[in-house]
């Protein structure tokens, strides 16, 4: 049969014509076949992307930083998934708990007070834009060892003051470059951008770097909801 | 009786019973289909990924229609651009290593012979077949470009020398978006060319002999 087809000319505009008609159909029900294929597409590869992505992270390695020259102020674009919330500074804890022997609660001056890593690092958005930022804070690691987790933890989950919420992978949140920021381009942090604390690392895209952050939780397991924009299909592990 | 000569004696028998063989190996074919499926792919998730933040003139810029979109939303066109780079990447690695093994590398792509016939040959069929060994040549370092810009935007805390061959951030995304007009200018002039060298015999030869 194949070969019959292919025998003439006429008969391969034929199979030509064939596909097109084919092609138009899939069109038509393009709709709903796509959104199926598409979360198939997004299911069948994501955690093979993911996979990769841990073996590229080099979770002690700094990523190299940039000279405060290349800030670039206006690049930052503020994004918000709904709104800016007030918080109130004198009553602000930050709560650091769930699998941990020493649950911590602490005050701005107290994290303020504790070791400071600034740097000057690209900032990347999921969107496709970038921008080059001096963020200074106290590093992840440093809390979380000061809560001194069980053995087996895995996860943190952070929760911000608008409800916002994202969780990471342990060897992401003890890298060295991941900070709880209070300071932005040499200034104290705008509430706009996250104050009074703000996730920033070279490492994650930005809708992994929670702004407004009141809670960090150390777990072993990731529940189902894992992040606002997760929970809507996007990539959890979303490393850079 | 060795296999040469029982491929030579299969051949005399489709001269004789007129059956065309196709001009294309089976691996160049597949090679083929998957690049056009997965590019396609790609380009639609890709612009999809562009409306997200226009590479020129950002948010207020202007967005590429619906019709050529694929994915419906920003994390939709991720998940297809990301799926079809396996597919995309995986097809290059692996005609690479087809080209190297079979030394189809010295004869199927642009050589020495195709600019000489250009420079001092005085048939004009010679010529327009080296025009068309050099555009689809040339298609290859531009996919391999596409790959490694890509590879800089979505890893960049890893690769962060693949930025900085490109200056900055910008220029990087201007490159990796270069690949659209790139890819559809090829996607064009190649499909000219094949007619205009062989006709449809070797478009047929290329897409659906021994295919269907």
């Amino acid at each position: 049969m194949a070969e019959e087809l292919n025998s003439q000319n006429p008969i391969n505009r034929r199979n030509l014509l064939r596909l097109s008609g084919y092609s138009l159909g899939g069109m038509l029900v393009s709709g709903s076949v796509l959104t199926l294929a598409e979360s198939l597409a997004g299911k069948a590869t994501e955690p093979l992307n993911q996979k990769v992505e841990e073996l590229l992270l080099k979770p002690q390695t700094p990523v190299p930083e940039f000279p405060v020259s290349a800030i670039e102020p206006n690049a930052l674009i503020i994004n918000t998934y709904d709104f800016t919330p007030n918080i109130n500074l004198n009553e602000f804890r930050l709560v650091v708990d769930g699998e941990v022997n020493n649950p911590l609660s602490l005050d701005l001056p107290t994290i303020q007070k504790m070791s400071k890593k600034s740097m000057v690092i690209r900032h990347v958005c999921v969107e496709g834009w970038a921008a080059i930022v001096q963020w200074g804070g106290v590093p992840l690691r440093e809390l979380i060892q000061l809560a001194q987790p069980k053995p087996g933890v895995e996860y943190a989950y952070f929760i911000s003051a608008d409800r916002y919420y994202e969780s990471w992978d342990l060897a992401s949140c003890l890298h060295p470059q991941t900070v709880l920021a209070y300071e932005k381009n040499g200034a104290p942090l705008p509430l706009d951008n996250g104050a009074p604390l703000r996730l920033a690392s070279p490492i994650k895209l930005g809708y992994k770097l929670s702004k407004w952050v009141v809670q960090v939780t150390l777990v072993s397991k990731l529940l189902p909801r894992r992040g606002f924009w997760e929970d809507q299909s996007y990539e959890w592990f979303a490393g850079l | 009786m060795n296999s040469t000569g029982s491929t030579q004696v299969a051949k005399l028998q489709d001269i004789k019973e007129k059956k065309p063989r196709s001009l294309q190996s089976f691996p160049a074919k597949v090679f083929h289909w998957l690049n056009i499926i997965s590019l396609t792919v790609m380009l639609m998730s890709g612009l999809q990924i562009y409306n997200a933040n226009p590479v020129f003139g950002g948010r207020e810029g202007w967005h590429i229609p619906q019709f050529f979109l694929l994915g419906g939303w920003l994390a939709g066109g991720r998940h297809w651009h990301f799926a079809a780079m396996w597919v995309f990447l995986l097809n290059l690695v692996w005609y690479g290593i087809y080209v190297l093994v079979t030394q189809r590398w010295q004869h199927r792509f642009v050589g020495g012979n195709d600019l000489k016939a250009l420079q001092i040959g005085k048939n004009p069929k010679r010529k327009i077949y080296a025009w068309h060994r050099i555009v689809y040549t040339s298609v290859i370092p531009i996919l391999l470009l596409a790959l490694f810009t890509g590879l800089g935007m979505y890893k960049p805390a890893q690769f962060p020398w693949i930025v900085e061959c490109f200056g900055d951030w910008f220029a990087l995304r201007v490159v990796h978006f270069a690949s659209v007009p790139l890819v559809i200018g090829f996607a064009i002039a190649h499909s000219l060319l094949s007619l205009k060298v062989g006709g449809e015999r070797l478009v047929n030869s290329m897409l659906w002999d021994e295919m269907l």
